[in-house]
C-alpha cells in the first residue's frame, strides 16, 4: 500500500472515536434536541457504508484494470442523479436527459484534461488517481448542476410575466430567458468560488488535509489542492451552461411559446 | 396584400376558424378551454371579446399571436394561416398588450427600444422619429424618456407598455384586459387612447374584458365567450340592450364591478 508511515487505526481505535458520537448524542438527549436517535443511526450508517467502500475500493486497487474503476464512478454518478432528482421538486421537462447529459460530458471532459495534462499519470485508469480526482470533479459538479437546475425552473416560473412580454415584442426563447439562464449559472457558480476565495484562510480543504495526513509534503499536497479546485471550477461551469443551454429550451416550443406551467 | 373588400365594410385582419383548445394537466386529465370558436375582426375596428373570467377569454387572444396554438381549427392573418408564418415575424404584425404592463430595467426608451432589440435591429433614438410617434400616439411627454420605467405610475407604464407594442408598427393590436390594473378614471382616459389609435393607425384591435362598460363605451363589435363558448356577436348597442341568450342576459344582470377577478 501507499501509506508512507501513516499510522494504522484499529478498530479499538474507532471505537474510542465512536465515544465522541456518543457524547455529541448525549448532548442532543440533554437539550432535547430530538436528534439523539438521527445521529446514532447516521454514524452508524456512515461507519457501515464507508467500511464497505473501502472494501470495495481495496479489491479495485488490487485489480487494477479499467472496467471497475469506470464503473464505481459511473455507479457514484447514478446514485447522486437519483439523489438529485428526489430532492428538486421542480424538475424542468427532460430532467434527467438533461441533467445525465450534461454531467457526463462535463466532468469527462474536465476529468481527462485534468489527468492527461495537469497530473499526467498513466495508465488512464490508475485507480490511486482516477477515483478521487473524478470524485471530487463529479461531486462538485453535482452541486452545481442541482443549484442550476432548481434557480433556473425558479427564475422561469417567477418571470412569466417578463418572458411572456418580451415573446410579443419579438424575442426569441433565448432573448426572453436570458436573465433567468444568467442568474441560474451565477447561482451555480457562487459556492465555488466562495470555497476558493476562502480556501486557506477560512478552511483547510479535505484534500489536502488527507494528503498531508498520509505524509506529503504540504507545498506538494497545496498544488494538488490548487489544481483540482481550478478543475472543479471548469467542471461546474461546462456542466452547468450545458443544463442551462438545454435546460431553457426544454421549457419553451419550437415556435417562440413559453409551455405550460407543469406544477 | 390581398384583403377581400365588402362594400362599405372594413378589410378583415384577422379570421378565426372553428378553434378548439384543449389543455391537459400533470395527470393528463383534459380540459376544455374553448369549443368551436369562430368570428373576425377588421380593420380599424375594435372587437372586444367580453365575458366572465375563466371562461376562456384571455386563452383564445393568445392564440392569434401564437404565445400557444388551438388543438384544432384556424387562424388566418389577412388570410394567410398563421402557422405557415415565422412566429417571429406574425409576433411583429400582431403586437400584445398584457394584463400588468412588465417594465424592463432601464429607461422608457430603453424599453421602447427593446423591439429593435431582439430583432437585432439599429435601436430608434431620442430624438428619432418612431419614439415621437408612439409616445405622441399613447400621450405621454417625451420628457419621460430619461426616466426608469419602473419608478412611473401603472397609468404611466400601461401607456409605455402600449407605445412599446406599437413601435414596430403592427397591423394587429392584441390588448389582455388592459385597464384591470387601472382605476376607472385612468383606465377610461386609457381606453380613450385606444380609440384614438385604432382609427388614426387603422389598426384592427382585438381587445379583451370583463368590462362590458368599457367595452360598450368603444368597442365597434361585441362577442360575448363563458364557458368557452361564443354565445352572441354583435353591435355593442345591441348586444347590451337587448341581448338574446341567457347567459349573456345573466351576465348583465350581475353586479357590474368585478375587480380584482384574475385574467383566465
Amino acid at each position: 500500500m501507499h501509506d508512507q508511515g501513516v499510522i494504522h487505526l484499529t478498530l479499538m481505535n474507532l471505537a474510542l472515536a465512536y465515544g465522541l458520537i456518543l457524547l455529541a448524542t448525549g448532548l442532543a438527549y440533554l437539550l432535547r434536541a430530538g436528534e439523539a436517535r438521527q445521529m446514532l443511526w447516521a454514524s452508524v450508517r456512515m461507519g457501515l457504508q464507508l467500511l464497505a467502500v473501502g472494501y470495495l475500493l481495496d479489491a479495485v486497487f488490487t485489480i487494477n484494470t479499467p472496467l471497475p474503476v469506470v464503473m464505481i464512478l459511473v455507479i457514484m454518478a447514478g446514485f447522486s442523479l437519483q439523489v438529485m432528482g428526489s430532492r428538486i421538486r421542480l424538475k424542468m421537462p427532460g430532467f434527467y436527459r438533461i441533467m445525465g447529459s450534461s454531467i457526463f460530458i462535463g466532468c469527462s471532459a474536465v476529468t481527462f484534461l485534468f489527468c492527461s495534462l495537469v497530473v499526467g499519470y498513466a495508465p488512464w485508469y490508475d485507480p490511486r488517481y482516477l477515483i478521487p480526482l473524478a470524485g471530487m470533479i463529479i461531486g462538485n459538479s453535482m452541486n452545481g448542476a442541482s443549484l442550476a437546475a432548481e434557480r433556473l425552473a425558479a427564475e422561469i416560473r417567477e418571470r412569466r410575466e417578463e418572458i411572456e412580454t418580451a415573446i410579443c415584442l419579438g424575442a426569441t426563447a433565448r432573448q426572453s430567458s436570458e436573465t433567468a439562464v444568467r442568474n441560474a449559472f451565477r447561482a451555480a457558480l457562487i459556492p465555488t468560488i466562495n470555497t476558493m476565495a476562502a480556501m486557506g484562510i477560512v478552511a483547510l480543504p479535505g484534500m489536502m488535509t488527507g494528503q498531508i495526513l498520509s505524509g506529503t509534503a504540504p507545498a506538494v499536497a497545496v498544488r494538488y489542492q490548487i489544481a483540482i479546485m481550478c478543475a472543479i471550477t471548469g467542471a461546474v461551469a461546462i456542466t452547468a451552461y450545458l443544463i442551462l443551454l438545454q435546460g431553457y429550451r426544454s421549457y419553451f416550443t419550437s415556435a417562440h411559446q413559453l409551455r405550460e406551467r407543469q406544477d | 396584400m390581398m384583403v377581400e373588400k365588402t362594400i362599405g365594410e372594413n378589410p378583415i385582419m384577422v379570421s378565426v376558424e372553428h378553434v378548439d383548445l384543449l389543455r391537459y394537466d400533470r395527470q393528463r386529465k383534459e380540459s376544455t378551454i374553448l369549443t368551436d370558436i369562430s368570428f373576425f375582426a377588421r380593420q380599424g375596428e375594435i372587437t372586444a371579446i367580453v365575458g366572465p373570467s375563466g371562461g376562456g377569454k384571455s386563452s383564445l387572444i393568445r392564440l392569434i399571436n401564437r404565445l400557444e396554438d388551438p388543438t384544432t381549427g384556424k387562424i388566418l392573418l389577412e388570410q394567410e394561416d398563421i402557422m405557415r408564418l415565422d412566429p417571429l415575424k406574425l409576433r411583429q404584425r400582431v403586437a400584445m398588450v398584457l394584463q400588468k404592463p412588465f417594465m424592463f430595467e432601464g429607461t422608457v426608451l430603453e424599453n421602447l427600444q427593446r423591439p429593435f432589440l431582439f430583432r437585432n435591429e439599429p435601436l430608434p433614438a431620442v430624438e428619432g422619429q418612431e419614439v415621437r410617434r408612439v409616445m405622441e400616439l399613447v400621450r405621454l411627454s417625451s420628457d419621460l424618456l430619461g426616466r426608469d420605467a419602473r419608478t412611473l405610475s401603472v397609468g404611466e407604464q400601461q401607456r409605455v407598455n402600449l407605445a412599446r407594442a406599437l413601435i414596430t408598427e403592427p397591423s394587429v393590436l392584441l390588448l389582455d384586459e388592459p385597464t384591470s390594473a387601472l382605476d376607472r378614471p385612468t383606465g377610461d382616459r386609457l381606453a380613450a387612447t385606444f380609440r384614438e389609435i385604432c382609427s388614426l393607425q387603422h389598426l384592427s384591435v382585438i381587445l379583451v374584458t370583463h368590462d362590458l362598460r368599457l367595452a360598450g363605451k368603444i368597442a365597434d363589435h361585441l362577442i360575448y365567450l363563458e364557458g368557452a363558448r361564443i354565445h352572441e356577436t354583435g353591435r355593442p348597442n345591441d348586444l347590451l340592450t337587448s341581448p338574446a341568450s341567457s347567459e349573456l342576459r345573466r351576465f348583465l344582470a350581475e353586479p357590474e364591478d368585478r375587480e380584482g377577478e384574475s385574467h383566465a
